[in-house]
């Protein structure tokens, strides 16, 4: 059992973030992090390699600058390699840049399963996966809260507004895991220091053979402009004179709640 | 010279402050009210390697060394989880059995140091020998194929949580009529050690004892290297107990200053944050430069010792400049919340203590002062 995962590097959400103010793009010029919402795809994997009893896991990131730490996190966690797809003229990318990069990446290598988290903690776009199935040309199960591998196929409990559905797919497929799948292991101390003896394979755009195809210059999305999120109105404070449940009920009437 | 950290150092930094993240402050600030060990985070450290990153990997190890355990100590601190008892377990008891232990001695005792599934505290202090070691009493008399220890030691930390004790005790006068020294690994439940609570007012989930030892029978295999070289012996492990404590006070402030920067940017009591008058961004301006000096001695002291070097000018100095910085900043910290620096819930006073604890121990502000003045600046010796 091969897996790929997708992760994402990102600025650290702890440190304050800020936005170009012309192409009201993420400012990435700091240290990158692996995204706490890529952690869960991570594990899934591992623990599906684990049991398996064969295979590897290998990580699949598009980032600038040579960007390894987060990587290296995943590696620290046991992926066993990782591809990492570099270049300037990836700057400005939007979501199928990024998915066709991504999946020609994972191309590069064996796999049975992609996973990917549903979406990414800084970009929260959530179409970057179903896009590199389309490429790849997998079937894709989205918003997996479990995991099972099956012989030659991958049985998912899928999330949904009113419960789960129990869905069967052939593999290979690809499929998006959320928030809580699994509970990702930090990194042993030993497994901080093997990652930096695992390959890390870097690839540009035209390793990939998609220049012209992906990066900023051909991106058919833009962001025409941002703003601020309204400020919070302060909160409707409710004492209770014993008719405290009577108002809540009456509040969440208002809102159409109940 | 090259201040950028490793990508190994910084892994390091985050996976550490990542569990202790998990736990949080209310973990620690609780434990300590309760005074109750905070075995959980210990365990989880321990399985993943982190307590023993000093020791040898063929002992179970790290196989790093100082730089990285004073990495462990400063990231659990900074992340709310002070961990006193690295200062005794792994730093003088890891380095002292893995320099002077047998090879039976290091694989009996180091594993489980390691793994974080026991833990070996240190006893040196005595009623009547505290800043002076020279005057311990605890004696160990050879006794047939063995020795027996008599004495007290007092304000000894972690006893009930420890599977042993590492014991400075006394084989012999020399010339000058000093104690010539020998280092034993006793057993905590060892037939004749007797231990009492000594209760103390900072808010620690370690907890300190009196010990008894009476008549105390350990056989030959108990005693770490040879004897009547113990006082030499232990400096091996006084400057990594300096270097920890340091680490776990720039830990301590760096705590303190991110508790005090967002409440400063929050609180605002005349129309804007209180964080914009600078009688109370100065103090915190002021303790962000002593604890990033701090920081600084702190990380060279560690590498002196890694590198085999001479450390204990360093590792005092940066045990001073840290125990300072760290009280400064946590009182700091403690102004700018007002009155809800005092609150329970707020947890801040845990940390407090045990800032000012390390003014005092492992050795104390003063004994740094005399030792830097002699030592550093050729200055007489004053006691
Ligand atoms: C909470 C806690 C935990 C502890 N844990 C341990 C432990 O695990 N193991 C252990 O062995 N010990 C432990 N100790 C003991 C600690 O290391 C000693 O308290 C410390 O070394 C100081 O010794 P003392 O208390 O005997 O002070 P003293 O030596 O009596 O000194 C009293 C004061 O006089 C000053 N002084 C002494 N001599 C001079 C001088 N020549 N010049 C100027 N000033 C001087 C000192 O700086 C100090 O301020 C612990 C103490 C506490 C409070």
């Amino acid at each position: 059992m091969n897996i790929a995962v997708c992760v994402k590097q990102i600025p650290d959400p702890a440190a304050p973030w800020s936005l170009d103010p012309s192409t009201h793009n993420l400012v990435r010029e700091g240290k990158l992090i692996l995204d706490d919402s890529d952690a869960y795809g991570v594990e899934m994997a591992l623990q599906l390699v684990d049991k398996a009893g064969a295979g590897e896991v290998t990580l699949v990131s598009m980032a600038p600058r040579n960007e390894t730490s987060g990587l290296r996190t995943g590696l620290a966690m046991g992926a066993a390699k990782a591809i990492l797809v570099t270049d300037d003229q990836l700057a400005g990318s939007d979501a199928l840049s990024t998915a066709k990069v991504l999946a020609a990446a994972i191309a590069t290598t064996e796999f049975d399963l992609v996973i990917a988290a549903t979406e990414s903690t800084d970009g929260y776009t959530g179409t970057t996966p179903v896009q590199i199935a389309e490429l790849l040309g997998l079937p894709s199960v989205s918003f997996a809260k479990k995991v099972e591998i099956d012989g030659s196929v991958v049985k998912v409990d899928r999330q949904t507004e009113a419960g789960y559905d129990e869905v069967i797919c052939p593999l290979p497929a690809l499929v998006t895991v959320t928030a809580g799948v699994v509970e990702p292991r930090y990194p042993s101390f030993k497994g901080i220091m093997s990652a930096k003896s695992k390959p890390v394979v870097t690839l540009s755009l035209a390793d990939l053979g998609l220049v012209g195809a992906a990066g900023g210059a051909v991106a058919g999305q833009e962001i025409v402009s941002v703003q601020k999120a309204e400020a919070r109105q302060a909160g409707v404070i409710v004492e209770d004179d014993g008719t405290g449940a009577q108002q809540l009920v009456e509040y969440l009437e208002q809102l159409k709640f109940v | 010279m090259d201040f950028r950290e490793t990508e190994d150092h910084s892994a390091l930094r985050k996976a550490v402050g990542d569990i202790a993240d998990q736990f949080g402050s209310d973990y620690y600030v609780a434990h300590a009210e309760s005074r109750t060990p905070t075995t959980d985070l210990w365990k989880r450290l321990g399985e993943l390697g982190y307590l023993g990153i000093n020791l040898p990997e063929e002992y179970g190890g790290g196989g790093a060394g100082m730089t990285e355990l004073t990495i462990v100590c400063e990231e659990t601190a900074a992340h709310g989880n002070p961990l006193l008892l690295l200062l005794v377990s792994a730093a003088i008891s890891g380095e002292v059995i893995t320099e002077f232990g047998s090879d039976a001695q290091r694989s009996r005792w180091l594993p489980s140091l390691a793994d974080g599934s026991s833990k070996v505290v240190f006893a040196i202090t005595e009623p009547d020998a505290g800043s002076n070691s020279h005057r311990i009493s605890t004696t160990a008399v050879k006794d047939g194929d063995g020795y027996l220890i008599s004495g007290q030691k007092y304000y000894i930390s972690g006893v009930d949580e420890a599977d042993a004790i590492l014991v400075v005790t006394k084989t012999g006068t020399d010339s000058a009529g000093r104690a010539k020294m020998s280092l034993f690994v006793v057993d905590a439940d060892a037939p004749g050690l007797t231990r009492q609570h000594l209760p103390v007012s900072v808010t620690l989930p370690e907890k300190q004892f009196t010990l008894y030892f009476d008549n105390v029978r350990v056989g030959n295999d108990r005693l770490i290297g040879t004897e009547g070289d113990g006082f030499k012996q232990i400096f091996q492990g006084l400057n990594p107990e300096r270097i920890t404590g340091a680490a776990i006070c720039v830990g301590i402030g760096r705590f303190a200053l991110e508790r005090a920067a967002a409440y400063a940017n929050n609180r605002t009591v005349w129309g804007a944050s209180i964080g914009t008058h600078q009688g109370v961004s100065h103090a915190l301006a002021k303790s962000k430069i002593e604890i990033e000096l701090a920081a600084l001695m702190t990380m060279k002291a560690a590498w002196l010792h890694d590198q085999g070097e001479p450390a204990g000018d360093a590792s005092n100095m940066a045990k001073y400049a840290a125990a300072e910085a760290a009280i400064g900043a946590i009182d700091a910290a403690i102004q700018v919340h007002g009155g809800n620096g005092l609150s329970t819930e707020m947890g801040l006073l845990p940390y407090w203590g045990l800032a000012r604890l390390l003014r005092i121990a492992p050795v104390s502000r003063e004994m740094i002062l005399n030792h830097v003045a002699q030592h550093s600046l050729g200055l007489p010796r004053s006691y």
